[in-house]
């Protein structure tokens, strides 16, 4: 275990929480400290959930540790029957609570509820969020099924004079576009003549899940939770696993057979269910100008595969780096890289990552809310395409990653990043362009042109210029100063000319050092002009030249 | 089944789920090698196989298992000893073991699946080797203790009847005891001489100290490659232990090793088969019984000698 400051998984009872969260009529009773509580506001604030996670806090504060803890959880998994009275109970403790040793499980267990009550042991200091919820859901499949469980000979028969019927296993609270997935995957597995009978744990209720073992077979939609349940189910009731995750128009069709393979249909006929745009870009003429460019995926396992499967062979990119950050499914992740001829990258310390992402120096980075900010640091573009997750994963509109849709929705997603790349490109290319000049205004309308040579002058101040800001933007998106400003600014600029080294000095930058300033790559652009501009300060310089430029260059780099 | 019935007895101390720094007063920067506290271990009987290096551990075990598996148990059997060669007659191969199997995920467990350290052998029975340190190194108590917490978090406790640990013989360290934290009957086997007997004395002692925390205790005697049991029985009666079965010296035990099988795999069906198929279906109903359990007491050296050493 080590301390940060930031990471991809919360402990395991958080997975817990996306699990019973997601589902009905579910209560789960966590043995924690007051502090504890942060959690709901994942579920509230990210997500913006209708109700607050069904869990009910013992929320000890350090005056209880002398007394009677266990006490405590008693009393607290009684009256959290009696206010919720749902149809099971869960049992756990925290990573904070499970130091104290009060087995919450078994003291839960001891009150006789009229209800399955399912301790949950999710050692906090070994394992994480994923698979915390997996744990947890496997606890509730297997208390709850194990019941309806036929005898270890029988036979599955297969489904004769009726439409097949399959669960989708793993979708959970504050998943990366969970819900829609699964509207997405039950449309498609519809129109090829498969019905959903539950999906779970996301919507299901304990009497739900307690009737899981009456479908012909399983749809693992999300391994990180729900395959341990799955293979159990395949154990214990014989029901065959579809383990293809849809993301992608290759993986899709691939689970179309897979499904109909398993399901006894027919999987031509079945493929006709997959429509996808992807012929459109396919064939469109421009349709190669993105080929090739270099783009580092990084995620939980599966979406992180997916994503450089689709990025690869159908999108023609050139996956530099691929890596994820939960472990127990990192052997797929090296298997994808090998095929890709990259190095799998398996950590959870974002900052690891950030250095294999400033190594690889991609143009496109596909990967968490973590992998965003570092993008934005390194002014590389990205799109996120996994847990963890953001509000901004959470819109409006349909937005699935599975299915037909999904692929177009990636294909969205993917691309604009790089056309604003493109333009930046281009913006860069023509920024010595007459037209596009600092003095140019904003408008092609006489009335907003400003008063000629001094529109330079009124330039924003270096500090507020942003990424792809740079060059003819800039002068674009200054407001045109009105008449008077900009004589005023001047001067304001002549005067400090005879200065010492004043802090609040507005710096000037002759015509040619603007220029070279240009030609550094943006995203390293405004530290080379903060720099210089201290070296500037430091030098007791008011006005910046090509050799103040290199001089500050060479005194930060011999540093 | 609902898992909040009656659950087996635990000892006080549960800190397993800890990594071992924190709590076990190595003090800050240090790591000693501690022995795991048990799991809890819910469902499956868990039984360990005792006895002097060579009597026939993992040829009892494997046909033990084997026995159950064909009585309709679901069994695990755990070879604990370095040789990895418990399961073999099992599974007809050398399976790969439980360190072998880490040491290849640079020991980040939690990589690892059931089927990477699990694998399936004659009537279905589960076969696991943990393998052990190098020879004269580490601990290969630690060894079972990271295998037991594997099959617990990989959920294989939970649907299995019957747990074998076949333990190593000729050690006598940690990896020696460290099954004892997990079993609830140990079961000893031997034959009829005095060094087995002397072996046997020992371990009665290992157990009973053992059974101050933990649940274990002595399940019985399996009188191995024998024809007389007078020794045996000199021992058992005087110490209050049971003999559970004796496994006559047939010389088609060693054969089925031989043919890389267990007997009830052994083609043909003559009567010195059928007499050892039988022997070890008669265990297998005998382990099933839950004998023993009774606190033994061993005798001391000089005891043992007078009993046995100068016939």
């Amino acid at each position: 275990m080590e301390l940060t400051i930031w990471t991809y998984e919360g402990p395991p009872h958080v997975g817990a929480m996306r699990v019973a969260t997601g589902m009905k009529d579910l209560h789960y009773v966590l043995h924690a400290p007051q502090g504890d509580t942060y959690a709901d506001l994942l579920f509230t604030m990210i997500e913006r959930r209708d109700h607050r996670p069904p869990v009910t806090y013992t929320t000890f504060q350090a005056q209880d540790l002398g007394g009677d803890t266990a006490g405590l959880v008693k009393e607290a998994t009684q009256a959290a029957y009696e206010r919720f009275r749902p149809q099971a109970l869960l049992v756990g403790a925290s990573c904070t609570a499970e130091l104290i040793q009060d087995d919450p499980g078994n003291l839960a267990g001891s009150l006789g509820l009229p209800v399955p009550v399912i301790p949950l042991e999710l050692p906090a200091y070994q394992r994480k969020e994923n698979w915390g919820a997996s744990e947890t859901f496997y606890q509730i499949v297997r208390t709850l099924c194990l019941p309806h469980a036929p005898p270890p000979t029988w036979r599955r028969p297969p489904p004769e004079g009726r439409r097949p019927v399959c669960n989708l296993l793993g979708p959970t609270a504050l998943g990366f576009r969970h819900r829609d997935d699964i509207r997405e995957v039950s449309s498609l597995l519809d129109r090829m003549g498969v019905d959903v009978g539950v999906v779970a744990p996301l919507g299901a209720s304990p009497a739900d899940v307690a009737r899981l073992g009456e479908a012909d077979f399983n749809v693992v939609l999300y391994p990180e939770v729900g395959r341990t349940a799955a293979s159990w189910l395949k154990r214990t009731f014989k029901q065959p696993m579809v383990e293809t995750v849809p993301i992608g128009v290759g993986a899709t069709r691939d689970f179309v057979r897979e499904v109909a393979g398993v399901a006894g249909l027919d999987a031509d006929g079945a493929l006709e269910a997959v429509t996808t745009r992807l012929p459109w870009y396919s064939r469109s003429v421009d349709s190669n100008y993105l080929t090739d460019k270099r783009v580092f995926v990084f995620g939980d396992a599966t979406h992180a595969v997916a994503a450089a499967r689709v990025a690869s062979e159908e999108m023609g990119f050139k996956v530099v780096g691929l890596g994820a950050y939960n472990r127990e499914f990192a052997r797929e992740v090296r298997a994808a890289a090998r095929k890709l001829g990259v190095e799998p990258l398996i950590t959870d310390d974002y900052l690891e990552v950030e250095e294999a992402i400033q190594e690889a120096a991609p143009e496109l980075v596909l990967g968490t809310q973590m992998e965003r900010h570092i993008a934005k640091r390194l002014g590389t573009f990205c799109a996120v395409i996994s847990a963890p997750v953001h509000v901004e994963d959470f819109p409006a509109r349909y937005s699935p990653q599975m299915g037909p849709e999904g692929a177009n929705v990636l294909f969205d997603t993917w691309v604009h990043p790089l056309m604003m790349g493109l333009e930046e490109h281009l913006l860069g290319m023509f920024q010595d362009d007459f037209e596009f000049g600092n003095d140019r205004s904003p408008s092609h309308l006489a009335a907003a042109r400003p008063s000629s040579t001094n529109g330079r002058a009124a330039e924003a101040p270096p500090e507020s210029e942003d990424l792809g800001k740079e060059g003819a933007t800039v002068a674009a998106s200054t407001p045109a100063a009105p008449d008077g400003a900009a004589p005023e600014a001047g001067e304001a600029r002549a005067t400090s000319t005879s200065a010492p080294t004043p802090a609040g000095t507005e710096l000037v930058w002759d015509d040619e050092a603007q220029a070279e300033l240009r030609k550094i790559p943006f995203f390293v652009r405004k530290k080379a002009r903060r720099n210089t501009e201290a070296f500037a300060r430091q030098q007791g310089l008011t006005e910046i030249s090509v050799e103040t430029l290199y001089e500050a260059k060479a005194h930060f780099g011999s540093r | 089944m609902s898992t909040n019935g009656a659950l087996p007895v635990v000892p006080p101390v549960r800190g397993k789920d800890q990594v071992g720094k924190d709590e076990t007063g190595d003090g800050e920067g240090s790591l000693q090698v501690h022995m795991d506290v048990p799991e809890e271990t819910q469902g499956a009987m868990i039984l360990a196989i005792y006895g002097k290096g060579g009597i026939g551990k993992s040829t009892t075990s494997s046909n033990l298992s084997a026995a159950l598996a064909l009585k309709g148990k679901r069994v695990l059997q755990v070879g604990c000893d370095p040789k990895h060669d418990s399961t073999f007659t099992l599974t007809r191969t050398m399976i790969p073991t439980v360190i072998d199997t880490l040491a290849e995920v640079d020991f980040h467990a939690e990589e690892l699946r059931p089927e990477d350290f699990v694998h399936e052998g004659y009537a279905g029975v589960m076969c696991v080797e943990t393998g052990g340190p190098p020879a004269g190194t580490g601990c290969g108590g630690y060894v079972v203790g990271q295998t037991v917490k594997l099959l617990k978090q990989h959920h294989l406790l939970e649907d299995t009847d019957v747990v074998i640990f076949d333990v190593l013989g000729d050690v006598v360290c940690g990896g020696f005891a460290a099954p004892l934290q997990h079993a609830e009957r140990a079961f000893i086997v031997t034959a009829n001489d005095f060094d087995s007997i002397f072996a046997m004395n020992r371990i009665v002692a290992a157990i009973k100290a053992k059974s101050k925390n933990y649940k274990v205790r002595v399940g019985g005697v399996i009188a191995n490659r024998s024809n007389a049991t007078d020794q045996v029985d000199r021992f058992t009666s005087r110490v209050g232990l049971d003999t559970l079965q004796v496994v006559p010296d047939l010389d088609v035990i060693r054969r089925s090793r031989l043919s890389k099988c267990t007997l009830f795999e052994m083609e043909g069906d003559s009567p010195e088969l059928e007499a050892a198929r039988n022997a070890y279906l008669a265990l297998a109903d005998a382990v099933l019984a839950k004998p023993g359990g009774q606190d033994v007491s061993p005798l001391g050296d000089a005891e043992i000698f007078n009993l046995l050493g100068f016939d």
